[in-house]
């Protein structure tokens, strides 16, 4: 049943100049999903989401959106279907206040009034940022400036958001809260691809976990399998 | 000093600081939106001046459409360079793009200037659009094209600063400035923005080009004396920093007609390179510039 399916990959193989970097990937997420891709560091998980977003040249297979194909589409093109990519390292305007960041998430949107909307759901989810609004986001903190990244990838309203390694770099206090904030994007129906390290994280969260390695996917099941498997966990992720 | 002798020097230094500052924002936008050193900015600069000049002396148009004619041919030939060249060189890496395209945009400029020389011929002519008179100051008076000069210029980056702040296009300049990646990512259309840049630099040269040469003469080589000083100016404030661009224009200036008048003419340029190298030295970033950092 595709209706029910916001992201479906099909085969995909993609990677920069030279060997490709992901070979014969499948996966798929359904509507109001949290699926979650794990595996080492340099290994593909973000030149997944990358390739999904556009960023990074699609070799071969296939990558629908809510049925409808976005292969081979520019990333400006991918963004205004509905592909909200939140990037790892956030990547955010640093010379723009907050307001200003959230703002460019809603670049695609033009109604004045559905982006007042975006506005205010955002600052209700992540209070904090409506405290920051007019500061520069190069001045924010760590936790912070992930959440300008989350909360500019809300603004763009998409059909489906792609996380990548919201943990990174953060102190495990702040980490907790930020993935209270993506429990409560699920929660809400949102459609989610997160791209994680330590598979621990999203044991209660994720409806699926697929393990990649060296650009492919070697297991895939549920969260509390991939935890009882400690085979898996030593070999691939060093547990 | 007397008063007429220091407004003298004022009017002289306000109205070479809004002629660089005006080539200046150009140049500064540019390399802070697209990595582009833009060395055929001083030929787009000519071609306004020249394009404005046809449209009143051949056409027999009032010199305001002249005016307008020197600012559509200067982002018409802005929007030629991003589509002929530009464009096709901004699929290469970041790193040989940007010594690239300034290789690319020297033969333009060469190629364009003498053009220009071939359809004109080598022999100045005077900018007729211009106003004439004098405006009288307290115990002076002061030629009223330096006054339209100061006030259009002031009134460009007004414009400027008012599109980059608060339109929907110029937030998605800076944006693209500051995080070329992220702006894709959030759907705006980079080669979009490189091309309104191109063209809002180039209107820019165009009207700059018709101001300077309505206070010097038309000839193939106009643009040059500008751009040069451009450089200078945008060394000093940091490239890519527009606000900064603006202030080392108008000090500049200053200064330099300042030590014009104190030392003698021909001291005026070795002093602003003097500047240069002291800055170079002591603050490689420019005086208002953050290592590294791209800002507009």
């Amino acid at each position: 049943m595709p209706e029910t399916l916001a992201l479906v990959l099909t085969g995909i193989t993609s990677g920069y100049a030279g060997p490709a970097v992901l070979t014969d990937v499948s996966l798929s997420v359904g509507r109001g999903q949290l699926i979650t891709v794990v595996g080492p560091n340099g290994h593909g998980k973000t030149t997944l989401l990358k390739t999904i977003s556009g960023l990074v040249r699609l070799r071969g297979g296939r990558i629908d959106l809510e049925g409808k194909s976005i292969a081979g589409l520019a990333p400006d093109v991918i963004a205004a279907r509905g592909v909200a990519h939140v990037p790892q390292g956030d990547l955010l305007f640093p010379q723009m206040s907050v307001e200003e960041n959230l703002l460019m998430g809603a670049y695609a949107e033009r109604a004045k009034s559905v982006i007042a909307e975006r506005l205010d759901e955002v600052f209700v989810r992540l209070p904090k940022l409506a405290e920051r609004r007019k500061q520069i986001a190069s001045t924010l903190s760590g936790g912070e400036r992930r959440m300008v990244g989350i909360g500019r990838g809300l603004m763009m309203g998409g059909r489906v958001l792609l996380i990548d390694e919201p943990s990174l770099g953060l102190a495990p206090l702040i980490i907790e809260q930020i993935y209270l904030v993506i429990a409560d994007l699920k929660a809400s129906g949102r459609s989610i691809l997160l791209v994680e390290e330590n598979p621990a994280r999203v044991v209660d969260l994720a409806d699926s976990i697929h393990l990649l390695d060296n650009g492919a996917i070697v297991w895939s099941g549920p969260p509390a399998e991939l935890m009882a498997r400690d085979e898996l966990l030593a070999t691939y992720l060093g547990g | 000093m007397s008063a007429s002798t220091l407004i003298a020097i004022l009017t002289a230094g306000l109205t070479n600081g809004a002629v660089y500052a005006l080539a200046t924002i150009g140049l500064s936008l540019v390399w802070g939106s697209l990595g582009m050193l833009n060395m055929a900015h001083g030929a787009l600069l000519t071609l306004g001046g020249y394009a404005a000049y046809t449209v009143v002396t051949t056409y027999g148009l009032p010199a305001p459409v002249g005016f307008v004619g020197g600012i559509a041919a200067g982002a018409l030939a802005g929007a030629i360079l991003y589509g002929a060249v530009v464009k096709h060189l901004l699929k290469q890496p970041s790193e040989t793009f940007e010594t690239n395209v300034l290789i690319a945009t020297v033969g333009i400029g060469i190629a364009l200037e003498n053009t220009i020389l071939l359809v004109y011929g080598g022999q100045p002519f005077r900018q007729p659009t211009s106003m004439d008179g004098l405006l009288r100051i307290g115990v002076t008076s002061v030629p009223v094209q330096d006054i339209v000069i100061i006030l259009v210029s002031l009134l460009m980056m007004g414009v400027v600063g008012w599109i980059l702040a608060r339109t929907r296009m110029g937030r998605a300049i800076r944006a693209t400035a500051q995080n070329r990646e992220a702006a894709q990512l959030m759907g705006v259309p980079i080669r979009r923005v490189y091309l309104q840049v191109l063209m809002l630099a180039g209107a820019l040269a165009g009207i700059c080009g018709v101001l300077v040469s309505s206070i010097t003469q038309l000839s193939p080589s106009l643009g040059g004396d500008p751009m040069l000083k451009a450089f200078i100016m945008c060394v000093i404030a940091g490239l890519g920093n527009l606000p900064g661009a603006v202030a080392s224009a108008f000090g500049l200036a200053l200064i330099e007609a300042f030590v014009q008048f104190g030392a003698g003419a021909r001291w005026g340029f070795p002093v602003l390179l003097l500047i240069v190298i002291l800055v170079l030295i002591w603050r490689p970033t420019g005086l208002f510039g953050r290592a590294a950092i791209r800002r507009l």
